[in-house]
């Protein structure tokens, strides 16, 4: 059986990640560290749009509002599942980035020294949600180590 | 934090725009001038080569060779190299990319049956807001550059504010009614209708506040001042911002080839682009887009985009208000706040500019929207850029053409005026100028005798330098902030278009388009 130290799981909450993050409890061992990697996509960046017509402080409490909303959110989303890792006794360690989610990944997997990555399935099209998505061909060329995905519950 | 980036760019991009300058004042660059017809900008080819190529060797030396330290004056000029950046994509736009596109669109022209230039309005604005999303979305805006690249918010409010020298007491007061009127009545409307969906289809009251400023009043702007408002989660202002830039962006196009199909007029374009697009950003980009040459389009199009901007913080504090209402929990509104933080500033500049002009200190005596009359040889009769003398005086042709229809003018006064006009070549007095266009505006002569008069009318109407002066600021000021705008728009965003607010924003963006063109061009005449 493959000895897993390290297993990476990218979450963030949505159907498809709490798929992934259910195997990814399942498949930790007694001294498995489970690294929880939680992407803010740069998309985030340019949700200012063209905005032309506020003033900087209109601008200012609106970028610390969506600063703050997305970190509540993320919040919410780690208290969730820290309590089913704790209830599970596993060792983990949870990381926010922002940037591009299959780059992100693969800059975690090295720095946390994964055995294996779990991550969710891409959102079926007929579901809305953020239209932010890990390219697996981008993983599948850069990883050195497996990848799992978990299915999209149904 | 020093913001200076250590870039050989600023210079490169200054060594540039002053060769380019230089060549075009020593004569080198007269074949592609031909060619792309371009001579009318040689002018300001070598004005703005040298300008911002001097500013931007300069800048780029002390880039290159200073050690930049923490503070004002390193933030300010961090923002040069983006300035220069966008600056010179703007050059390359208007003096290569539009004329060179025109000159396509006429080639093409026998082969296609019609001009895709002019159908599709590839002129320098359109361009240059494609240009700027090809950039950010493509090759990325570089690092040094992105400071820069922010000023084009300031570029468009600065634009805005010199649009007041353009306007008269009645011109104003007869646009501002309108506006408020339309604005009124289409922001309003589609605020409350957007409410009410948001009611029918139980959503969440944060998603119906946010969907409604963005979709009602004037966009992405509208979104980002309502969001923390209404406390909206992130994914809401996600589909808002999406769906706004992805209306925005196909109004900014399909406006202006409607209303070329329906042979609108600029008032008339104007007030339907001030009014339907969701987006202001885009009210500009399709207003020039509409009339490249001229700014008289986007004078209609900005009072209404004020309008919506002196709208927005009453609806903001209107959101604000409904939503404390229907959330448990939600903060207390404090009214003076929100009015005092949401009111836009730059309006008063606009104001300001425009109680200036009113004085006459940016024209002649006796002018009318900065344009004045003079009949003397010195203003009728011109040397081009050959040396070559051209006269507005009227050809003989012309003048056979006015002595064929003369017999159809009426009134004594009209008779007198034209027979002085026909006698001397050209209009005597300003008298006679608004006499001749009365016979213009009567439609009383045959459309060759018209055209002869509004000739000899713009032979004698001259526009006051400095006016020139402020149409030509203005229209750089917009194409900096239009290209600048164009590099804010990812592809990213625009993809986070869906959910409820695709859903809502397009019936209520149609609805607000279609009926906003239907109550223009049966409401709205061209004369203002």
């Amino acid at each position: 059986m493959l000895k897993l130290k390290n297993i990476l799981l990218a979450s963030h909450g949505t159907i498809g990640a709490q798929a992934a993050e259910k195997i990814a409890l399942g498949l930790c061992q007694p001294d498995t560290v489970l690294h929880h990697l939680i992407v803010i996509p740069d998309l985030w960046g340019g949700m200012m749009g063209d905005d032309w017509l506020n003033n900087a402080s209109t601008r200012d409490t609106y970028g610390q509002y969506v600063e703050a909303q997305l970190g509540r959110e993320i919040d919410q989303h780690r208290a969730i599942l820290e309590q089913e890792i704790k209830a599970r006794g596993v060792t983990f360690q949870t990381k926010v980035v922002l940037g591009k989610p299959d780059q992100c990944l693969i800059d975690y997997a090295v720095e946390s020294k994964a055995d294996l990555i779990v991550i969710g399935s891409p959102r079926p099209s007929e579901i809305s949600g953020l239209r932010s998505r890990m390219v697996l061909e981008t993983l599948a060329q850069a990883l050195t180590v497996p990848l799992l995905i978990a299915p999209y519950p149904r | 934090m020093v913001y200076t980036q250590r870039t050989p760019w600023t210079l490169v991009m200054g060594i540039i725009m002053v060769a380019y300058a230089y060549m075009v004042k020593s004569g080198m660059m007269e074949p592609l001038i031909k060619f792309l017809n371009t001579g009318r900008h040689a002018g300001e080819m070598q004005t703005l080569g040298f300008t911002f190529g001097a500013l931007a060797i300069l800048v780029g030396l002390w880039q290159m060779l200073a050690a930049p330290k923490e503070g004002q004056t390193d933030y300010y000029l961090s923002t040069v190299a983006g300035l220069i950046f966008i600056m010179l994509i703007a050059f390359v736009v208007k003096w290569g990319l539009d004329p060179l596109m025109g000159n396509w669109g006429r080639a093409a022209q026998p082969a296609l049956g019609f001009n895709f230039a002019s159908v599709m309005n590839l002129n320098y604005v359109v361009m240059g807001i494609l240009a700027g999303i090809i950039i950010v979305n493509v090759f990325k805006v570089p690092g040094w550059a992105q400071n820069g690249v922010r000023l084009s918010r300031l570029g468009l409010k600065t634009g805005v504010i010199l649009l007041g020298t353009l306007y008269s007491f009645a011109e104003l007061a007869q646009l501002g009614k309108l506006s408020v009127v339309l604005i009124g009545i289409f922001v309003l409307g589609s605020v409350g209708l957007v409410l009410w969906i948001g009611a029918r289809r139980k959503l969440p009251n944060s998603m119906t506040g946010v969907m409604s400023a963005g979709i009602g009043v004037c966009g992405v702007s509208a979104s980002v001042a309502a969001a923390p408002v209404v406390q909206a989660k992130s994914i809401e202002i996600a589909y808002t911002i999406g769906t706004v830039l992805l209306f925005g962006v196909v109004c900014m196009f399909a406006f202006p080839i409607i209303g070329k199909a329906l042979g609108m007029g600029y008032v008339q374009f104007g007030a339907w682009a001030g009014t339907g697009i969701l987006n202001s950003a885009q009210v500009a980009g399709a207003a020039l887009a509409f009339q490249p040459g001229g700014i008289e389009t986007l004078k209609v199009a900005e009072i209404f985009n004020i309008t919506r901007v002196l709208f927005l913080p009453i609806i903001v504090l209107w959101l604000a208000l409904w939503y404390v209402k229907r959330e448990v929990g939600a903060h207390q509104v404090d009214v003076a706040h929100v009015i005092v933080s949401k009111f836009p500033v730059f309006v008063l500049g606009f104001i300001l500019m425009f109680l200036l002009s009113s004085t006459g200190i940016f024209a002649p005596a006796r002018h009318y929207q900065g344009s004045y009359f003079d009949n003397s040889d010195k203003a009728l009769i011109k040397k081009d850029r050959s040396g070559k003398e051209t006269s507005n005086y009227l050809k003989d042709a012309d003048v056979e053409t006015l002595k064929k229809d003369a017999d159809k003018v009426k009134r004594d006064d009209q008779k007198a005026a034209l027979q002085r006009l026909i006698e001397n070549k050209k209009v005597m007095t300003e008298d006679d100028d608004t006499t001749l266009r009365g016979i213009i505006n009567a439609k009383a002569m045959s459309k060759e005798g018209t055209a002869v008069l509004n000739k000899a009318h713009r032979a004698v109407r001259h526009t006051a330098a400095k006016i020139a002066m402020f149409r030509d600021l203005i229209a750089w000021f917009f194409t900096f902030g239009l290209v600048g705008l164009g590099m804010q728009i990812t592809v990213a965003s625009i993809k986070q278009a869906g959910g409820q607010p695709l859903v809502i924003g397009s019936i209520v963006g149609v609805i607000k388009a279609v009926g906003s063109l239907i109550v223009v061009l049966l409401m709205v005449s061209e004369t203002v």
